[in-house]
């Protein structure tokens, strides 16, 4: 059963942030968070920002662990997949949530 | 004893019941794989003939036989059977039939849910084919969107039979995922560690995961929207608080994954096949597996793509195209593993590659409109015309039936054990391949000039008559070609001369056995040490027929049918199971799951609890006739090792299955409280006029009784475990799940105005839905407790007391999730 979360572990988080940076981003255009200001930056970037990177780290730390000798498994077939999976979350998380930092939102 | 003796033991005991009879109580998964495959091909063709019909109106502009309404039930129905009664059904009766063989064991987990799975199918299809008989079908598209699907604007019974038939026939995919994956995670031959499971099984394993996590946000649509149909409740509706939307996002939450739940089984024929047409290992067997986890979970970020022309904002748009394009990549990576094994191989072209080269060619392009549409200004020009017609019909025809075509010939003599003998595949494959190029390619066409797809007829000036006369010609081309087909198969199945064993000279274990295969498989179970075990030893069906291998020797008394299961990473045996036998349990309990279906589309509800009763009383005969009076010692498997009976471990099949099911189950739930947050996050007249009245005292209650259902039972358990009586816990648990059911009771009748507002309709299902299952976990503690008094030996079979843990725990979390949805509004104000 670890070997199976070894192999699922970096795409379930890819899910995970995928959906609840999409979910932020209908809770900043649906509650009029967008007028609220922080300095002379509108709050929604840097929240937007700050959740993208926090994906991005997750992502990595996953990836490490799936290549430490702590954490990797005993089967060599299962430390491949894993890893792939692992370089396929931190891949998407990049591409998928990349319009988090660079698009207009709320129009 | 010899192998002519154990033959007759082997068969008398896994046999079905000689005769039509045998239909009716078969639980062999040989049977029902067989009957499955039948049942969807008989779909396939009712929906191809749909097909034509739409392809004969749309012929010329005055060829039109259908009113639009008429029409409109049409092709509703060619898009729903194709989807649910054909696509994925075959998925399931291939999966059925081969798994097992190519795991090197006797049967799935779980051989009474794969009859009861079939005959939900069987009478839920027969549902949607009698309203079509009828002329009362479903009529709103295959995606049935509201609000033309509501009550307002379709009043008639034709909805009704899509929202419920669906979904009776989705428990038999629900059924058929739980099967599937706790099948190829548990029950495979010793040895058979993951990397050496056949590719088939870990396509299988993926699309399973994923039906069992897709499929649950459609239900609960289905569900939302016949409640709101049937009883007012307005979870779709703008002026009552609902947002039509929630069904698009729910819908296509399902949807997306699904057309990769109907591609990934036929790449998993492709990966199988492939390398036996080209003499030759699949290439990059690691990066396959990979590429297919990858492109499922990618699958489930791509769904608003199919909704973007609904106005939602710039970075909505972005998110889901960036991820549209993304899953291009690990589809790329199979295809290229594939050529690469045609590059490494020497091919030859039987007729299974003819139609596997079909689909590289048609899938290509399908995969290529498809990074068109992911784009979201040409979306925006393409939406809703007869362009993304073409496209989805290019990668599920391509992607789908091609594949599908070549498992049917490739696996055919194994099917029947005779060998070809009319070559009419040859010939249909060119029809069918030239038919559907003519058909579809002038679809993109047309679709690019502006024809809206699900249109009943057009005028001659907007000029596409000659286009779709071409088109119309393709598909008759192509029909003859399936019908040829068809002639092929029951032709060979009825004449055909006997064939030879493994004509392809494959090296997977579905060949090491006689064909058509005996109800047992094989004799004596493989030690597996390679993934084709075929070819490094061409002598194992001989040795394994001797009985060289593991269970060879029959039970001395009684008939129990009798497996091994394997740990899940290595493949190092793990306890032995016995099978319950040929029962009529699974066609009952599914007519009567069908009768409580029946009586909410004929909104007869007096029957409703009656059949809901009739459910409870057989689920409750199902599971205890396996309970035992006496202990079951260690059994030996042969080659010196015993192992545990399944009834005496934590983590029995039946827990598996629990865990799976409730995978499934959480999604649902998961789904419910998305709809919840969107609707709050997004529809028209949020917050609600009123907010639910919060109740300390109602809170601590429920939680106190969700503590106490979740303390109770694991004292249970460990009573049980050191020989002391777990009655009194038992009684305990009881009380925790009674406590939940009430304070759900109490919130369902505290909801406010449920008809007036989707809030109090939205806190009415949430209260629902945990009363069903504090419902259920009551029941299955009642059961213990029947169990206790009725002195079976609880002591040593311990596996009933964890499947109930697992159902109270989850009652338990879902419940406190309820109770913070329903009362935190309210207490934060």
């Amino acid at each position: 059963m670890k070997d199976l979360l070894r192999i699922l572990i970096a795409p379930l988080i890819w899910f995970v942030a995928f959906s609840s940076i999409y979910g932020l981003h209908g809770l900043i255009c649906g509650h009029g968070l967008q007028a609220i200001q922080i300095g002379s930056l509108s709050l929604p970037r840097p929240l937007l920002v700050a959740a993208y990177l926090l994906a991005i780290g997750v992502q990595m730390v996953v990836l490490g662990a799936l290549y430490s000798a702590q954490f990797r498994s005993r089967s060599g077939f299962v430390r491949f997949v894993s890893r792939a999976t692992g370089w396929t979350g931190l891949v998407a998380t990049i591409w998928s949530l990349l319009p988090a930092a660079t698009t207009s939102y709320c129009v | 004893m010899n192998t002519l003796e154990r033959h007759r033991k082997l068969s008398a005991i896994w046999a079905s019941e000689r005769g039509l009879k045998g239909w009716f109580s078969t639980v062999n998964h040989t049977d029902l794989g067989r009957m499955f495959l039948v049942t969807a091909f008989f779909f396939f063709l009712v929906g191809g003939i749909l097909a034509m019909l739409i392809r004969a109106q749309l012929a010329t502009p005055h060829s039109a036989f259908a009113g639009p309404d008429i029409y409109n039930q049409i092709f509703t129905m060619h898009g729903t059977i194709m989807m649910f009664l054909f696509a994925i059904p075959t998925f399931e009766g291939l999966a059925v039939y081969l798994l097992p063989k190519l795991l090197g064991t006797r049967d799935l987990a779980f051989p009474r849910l794969t009859a009861y799975g079939y005959w939900c199918y069987v009478f839920g299809g027969t549902m949607l084919l009698v309203s079509m008989l009828f002329g009362i079908a479903p009529d709103g598209g295959w995606f049935m969107y509201p609000p033309l699907t509501g009550a307002i604007h379709s009043p008639g019974i034709n909805t009704d039979f899509w929202l419920i038939g669906i979904t009776f026939v989705e428990i038999s995919a629900i059924a058929a995922a739980v099967e599937i994956t706790v099948s190829i995670l548990k029950f495979r031959a010793p040895g058979m560690s993951l990397d050496k499971m056949p590719i088939f099984a870990w396509y299988a394993l993926v699309t399973a995961l994923m039906i069992l996590t897709g499929f649950p946000p459609l239900i609960l649509g289905s569900v939302l929207l016949e409640l709101e149909r049937a009883f007012g409740l307005p979870f779709f509706q703008a002026d009552l608080g609902g947002d039509s939307l929630l069904w698009q996002h729910l819908f296509w939450l399902f949807g997306h994954p699904e057309v990769y739940i109907i591609f990934l089984p036929a790449a998993g024929i492709i990966s199988t096949i492939l390398p036996v047409m080209c003499r030759t290992s699949l290439l990059g067997y690691g990066w396959i597996v990979a590429a297919t986890l990858g492109l499922a979970f990618l699958s489930f970020g791509l769904w608003v793509h199919h909704m973007f022309t609904t106005g939602i904002p710039h970075m909505g748009l972005a998110f889901f195209s960036a991820a549209s394009t993304l899953v291009a990549v690990p589809t790329s990576v199979q295809i290229f593993a594939w050529i690469g094994t045609i590059w490494k191989g020497r091919p030859e072209l039987h007729l299974p590659m003819l139609h596997i080269l079909g689909f590289f060619l048609t899938f290509v392009i399908g995969g290529l409109t498809g990074v068109m549409v992911a784009v979201v200004p040409f979306d925006w020009q393409a939406h809703d015309t007869a362009f993304i017609t073409a496209h989805l019909h290019y990668v599920l025809f391509g992607g789908f039936v091609f594949p599908v075509f070549a498992g049917i010939y490739y696996w055919l003599p194994h099917f029947t054990g005779r060998k070809r003998f009319f070559r009419l595949g040859e010939v249909a494959f060119a029809l069918i391949f030239i038919g559907f190029h003519i058909t579809f390619l002038a679809m993109h066409w047309v679709g690019l000039l502006g024809q809206r797809r699900r249109i009943s007829t057009y005028q001659p000036e907007d000029g596409w008559t000659m286009i779709n006369l071409i088109s119309s010609i393709g598909g008759f081309i192509l029909a003859i070609g399936i019908a040829i087909v068809l002639v092929e198969i029951i032709l060979h199945a009825m004449t055909a001369n006997r064939g030879k064993r493994n004509p392809w000279k494959a090296g997977t274990l579905e060949w090491a056995m006689v064909t058509p295969p005996p109800a047992y498989n094989f004799a004596s179970l493989p030690h597996v040490t390679s993934r084709e075990p075929l070819a490094d030893d061409p002598g194992l069906p001989a040795r394994l027929a001797r009985g060289d291998g593991y269970l060879a020797d029959p039970p001395t008394e009684g008939s129990r049918r009798e497996t091994l299961t394997v740990d899940i990473s290595t493949g190092r045996p793990d306890y032995h199971v016995a099978y319950p036998g040929n029962s009529r349990l699974p066609i009952i309990l599914a007519a009567v799951t069908g009768l409580f279906f029946l009586s909410l589309l004929l909104k007869t509800y007096w029957v409703t609890p009656l059949a809901v009763t009739g459910v409870a009383i057989l689920g409750w005969l199902w599971v205890w006739s396996r309970g035992h009076k006496k202990d079951m010692p260690p059994q030996p498997i042969g080659r010196g090792i015993k192992l545990a009976n399944s009834s005496t471990v934590d983590r029995s099949p039946g827990w598996w299955g629990s865990a799976f099911l409730l995978t499934a189950d959480a999604t649902f739930f998961g789904s419910l409280l998305f709809g919840f947050a969107f609707l709050w996050t997004v529809a028209p007249g949020w917050p609600p006029p009123a907010l639910f009245e919060p109740s300390a005292l109602e809170f601590a209650t429920g939680l106190a009784g969700m503590g106490i259902s979740a303390i109770s039972i694991r004292r249970a358990i460990g009573a049980n475990r050191v020989g002391d009586k777990p009655g009194a816990w038992l009684v305990m648990a009881l009380a925790g799940t009674g406590l939940v059911a009430v304070i759900c009771i109490t919130l369902m009748l505290r909801a406010p105005a449920p008809p007036g507002h989707a809030y109090g309709a939205t806190l009415l299902v949430l209260g629902g839905y945990g009363l069903f299952h504090a419902a259920l976990a009551t029941m299955m503690i009642l059961f213990l407790m029947a169990r206790v008094r009725g002195k079976f030996a609880m002591t040593a079979c311990r596996a009933e007391f964890s499947v109930v843990k697992l159902w109270v725990d989850y009652a338990a979390v879902t419940g406190v999730l309820i109770l913070m949805a329903a009362h935190l509004p309210g207490a934060l104000g």
